[in-house]
């Protein structure tokens, strides 16, 4: 169709300007470029922007999550007569000290869900090269994406943690009195959250970040989470008993586990009897930590070699 | 390739007298939105190119001719049988898809004789290998599909396609990816396959494919069928359509009343800030606009020919 | 037709079979799965470092809490899911559907292929263990084998048909196998007794139970029960599936 087009008849070329402007105003650089990135994959993780059917998964995840905090401010406006006679042991019930310890296998279906959700389109869709020609550098991707991922992890594992916290003082007599003393057994939720939310979220980005399949990294992820929670203990338990010593390091590198006992050692508790007494919990923090720096690590790597 | 003439079962004897492909009253929506609006037509053996801009439903319709998608009203027939009830109709169809995914892992001669094996053909083998020469692709057929370059794959689909000699070959944008001499050779092997009496549906969103091979075409444009027959006779009339051009200038009036006394000039309406002018002669018209705009002592802002595009001329198709 | 007269769509088998075979070792997820399957003998290498021949616990940890728990509907769920939604994904379904087989053909060697993948997978890593850890206990650890394996066999055939079932229904089909696993089969069926009706696992341990008592705590499910209901589950999941591909349509908007 060509013939029609009287550009295509005229003798010489030529280029024709066609209005576009230049962006003539300030660069706010590459901070400013990775606060977006994490802003945007943030609001990616719980699906803003996106179409309602990528609100579902996160939410309702997160709501599994804190479900059972709601549940035991239900059962103990009930029953805290009962705990006050000693019926029954207030400290089987999900507390601040012992919550993810007994419910965070959902946090780990919530990484499953939207961890390779964070990372695995861009390399499916090929899109990595635009970011790297952008202000940011490959490290500053990798960072703006983790701490992303972490600090709605932390989101997540902080909302049961207020809701218990208000629940206490809704059902106090005197709530100003109550805030004053519940307020001191809440505060170590917060380091100890944020040591879950950063080591987790390093682990499962670090591997969705080898699949640009979001179905394969998510099986990646169980895989690891399952996996490196069981094997250990197993091992533990049999080598324990037949009275190795080295095995007693084990557990320190399981990831659900290995964080509850972190936890005891925000909170002050007493590590519970089935688990190496020569280890204290302060070793799991460590533990924690260096798990978080070598997935982080890891995460740095993959980005610095992956082509794109 | 035993290309007897398809005769010797009762089921085939009533397929001739039926038409290949008919369709009455087809429509096909998903939601609210209207894939393909009230189609009827019916076509016999011969090439028949199905035409129209992106978006136009030809997929659509194709995937309804294939047996992938159910009408939601009117009926699809090819062959006499309805294809998204009877598997048993693909024994003589053969479907090329527009998407270019391939089993990578294959070679070229595998996926054929896989094609052929689920055909049930005897000697898959040999009827593999005659497909394989029929496209060209003897000299890649032991490479895996996963190494071929774009016009290779789509030979590859062609020839898994028509390794059973189907009586119907649907082919949805079998020539992308294809270089100019590939296209050529494709469209031979479409004639013959034509002249030996099968029939071909092919779809295209490039006029010139159509033109070169296509004898019939059928036009879709927004989910209706636009224009069917005869492509040169269809030719004539896109091409007998006026030009239209939308000049912004100092004086629109004055210049309108100018531009109207001129024979080259088929209508001249004045819009808001505006004057929209119908040709025939493009070139001549670049002559009478810049003398007119000189004697009238007008200043011309802007002289832009309005959209000559495939998707303008369909639109002028249904419009007209 | 022109080469010979229509024969039995079963011939067409082995060649969807044999393609589904070379599509689904696709190279990561093989290795992930290798590296899954090999936990059993890595385990019992351990066991025997520090010299125990512990059939009972090893069973109990090992098989049943690490392969047929973990990795057996894991890999069901890759091959599962991946045997006919990887044709989907890639569009390359087209191919298979526009032939002139009858639709069960099409799922039932489908879910051969990603069944006997992954059997050999999951009955290998088992043998693996028991070579090194439950079979030199002798006739009790012979016995304890066979109950595993049939265990896994029946798990598996029960979790493939499934996962090919989901995958004919939806997009997002590995996902929802592994939601499914693990809040229906790890969680729910460990804290509420009464899904042992309704667990894939407790079936496959039921029916193991028909060599020998697996030395659970009261056994779930009989036997008897066991592998009616697996039977029950395998063919209606691919009847399903059967179902579902006779009224498949392509996805998508218009064009």
């Amino acid at each position: 169709m060509s013939a029609g087009n009287p550009a295509a008849s005229s003798p010489a070329g030529s280029i024709y300007d066609l209005g576009y402007r230049h962006y003539e105003g300030k660069r706010r650089g590459r901070w400013f470029a990775a606060w977006s990135l994490y802003v945007d994959s943030l609001r990616g993780i719980w699906g803003f922007g996106r179409p309602t059917s990528a609100k579902a998964a996160p939410f309702i995840l997160a709501g599994l999550y804190a479900l059972p905090a709601v549940i035991v401010l239900a059962f103990s406006s009930i029953i805290s007569n009962s705990i006050a006679t000693g019926a029954t042991n207030p400290a089987d019930l999900p507390n601040y000290a012992n919550y993810f310890a007994g419910i965070g296998t959902f946090i780990v279906l919530f990484l499953i869900a939207q961890a390779p959700e964070v990372v695995c389109r861009d390399q499916r869709y090929q899109v990595l090269p635009l970011y790297f020609t952008r202000a940011i550098d490959r490290f500053d991707y990798a960072m703006a994406r983790l701490l992303s991922l972490a600090t709605a992890l932390f989101l997540v594992l902080m909302v049961p943690v207020i809701a218990l916290f208000i629940g206490d003082i809704l059902m106090s007599a005197d709530a100003f009195k109550a805030i004053g003393s519940e307020w001191p057994k809440a505060l170590p939720s917060i380091p100890s959250n944020l040591l879950i939310a950063a080591s987790v979220a390093s682990i499962a980005l670090a591997l969705s970040s080898y699949s640009p399949r979001r179905a394969y990294a998510a099986v990646g992820v169980l895989a690891y989470f399952l996996l490196v929670e069981f094997v250990p203990l197993v091992i533990y338990g049999i080598g324990h008993e037949a009275g190795a010593k080295w095995v007693d390091y084990l557990p320190l590198i399981t990831p659900n586990t290995g964080l509850s006992r972190a936890t005891d050692w925000f909170f002050g508790t007493p590590i519970p009897p089935d688990f190496p007494s020569s280890i204290g919990a302060g070793a799991y923090v460590l533990a924690g930590l260096v798990s978080t720096l070598l997935f982080t690590g890891i995460l740095a790597w993959r980005y610095r070699r992956i082509a794109a | 390739m035993t290309t007897a003439p398809v005769a010797n079962s009762p089921a085939v004897d009533i397929a001739a007298q039926a038409p290949a492909i008919e369709l009455v009253n087809v429509a096909r929506w998903y939601g609210n939105v209207v894939a393909v609006n009230d189609i009827t037509f019916s076509l016999g053996p011969g090439i028949t190119g199905l035409l129209g801009p992106n978006g136009a439903g030809k997929t659509t319709l194709l995937h309804m001719l294939a047996g992938f998608l159910a009408p939601s009203a009117g009926t699809v027939r090819v062959l006499g049988l309805s294809p998204s009830r009877d598997p048993s109709v693909y024994r003589r169809i053969g479907l090329v898809p527009e998407r270019e995914s391939v089993y990578g892992f294959l070679t070229g001669f595998e996926y054929v004789r896989f094609n052929a094996r689920l055909q049930g053909m005897r000697d898959a083998d040999a009827a593999s290998r005659v497909a394989i020469e029929r496209v060209g692709l003897q000299d890649a057929a032991d490479r895996a599909i996963g190494t071929y370059s774009k016009g290779m794959r789509q030979r590859a689909k062609v020839a898994g396609a028509l390794v059973h000699d189907p009586q119907v070959l649907l082919l949805d944008e079998p020539f992308n990816g294809m270089d100019p001499r590939q296209r050529l050779a494709m469209m031979d092997l479409l004639g013959e396959m034509a002249a030996a009496g099968r029939t071909i549906l092919f779809s295209s969103h490039i006029l010139e494919e159509v033109e070169r091979i296509g004898t019939e075409i059928l036009v879709m444009v927004a989910g209706r069928l636009a224009a069917s027959g005869d492509f040169r006779a269809i030719r004539a009339l896109m091409t007998d359509r006026p030009h239209m051009i939308t000049i912004r200038s100092s004086d629109d009036r004055r210049l309108a009343t100018i531009l109207i006394a001129h024979p080259a000039v088929f209508a001249v309406e004045l819009q808001q800030n505006a004057v929209s002018v119908q040709t025939a002669h493009l070139s001549a018209f670049r002559r009478i606009i810049a003398e007119a705009s000189l004697r009238a002592g007008v200043r011309l802002i802007e002289v832009s020919p309005a959209d000559e595009s495939l998707e303008s001329v369909f639109d002028y198709l249904v419009h007209r | 037709m022109i080469h010979g007269s229509p024969r039995n769509p079963i011939l067409a088998l082995p060649e969807i079979f044999r393609v589904t075979v070379r599509q689904l070792l696709g190279r990561r997820r093989t290795l992930l799965l290798l590296l899954l399957a090999a936990l059993p003998l890595l385990l019992a290498l351990v066991f025997r470092l520090f010299d125990r021949i512990d059939v009972q616990r090893f069973s109990n940890s090992v098989f049943d809490g690490v392969l047929i728990a973990i990795v057996l509907p894991l890999t069901a769920v890759l091959f599962g899911t991946g045997a006919f939604g990887a044709e989907l994904d890639e569009g390359t379904a087209l191919y298979l559907l526009a032939k002139p087989l009858p639709r069960w053909a099409v799922v039932l060697s489908k879910a051969m292929a990603a069944a006997a993948l992954t059997l050999l997978l999951t009955v290998g890593s088992i043998l693996a263990g028991a070579l090194v850890e439950v079979i030199p206990a002798g006739e009790v650890g012979v016995r304890a084998t066979e109950a595993y394996v049939g265990a896994t066999v029946v798990g598996g055939l029960c979790y493939v048909a499934v996962f090919v079932a989901v995958s004919m229904f939806t997009r997002r089909a590995l996902v929802i196998g592994i939601g499914y696993t693990l809040i229906w089969e790890g969680l729910l069926s460990s804290m509420l007794p009464g899904i042992a009706n309704l667990s894939i696992r407790q079936y496959a341990l039921g029916a193991g139970d028909w060599f020998v008592q697996l030395g659970r705590e009261p056994a779930r499910l009989p036997p008897e029960t066991a592998v009616v209901l697996s039977v029950v589950v395998v063919v209606s999941a691919l009847v399903l599936a059967t179902w579902r591909l006779m009224r498949f349509e392509l996805s998508g908007g218009a064009d």
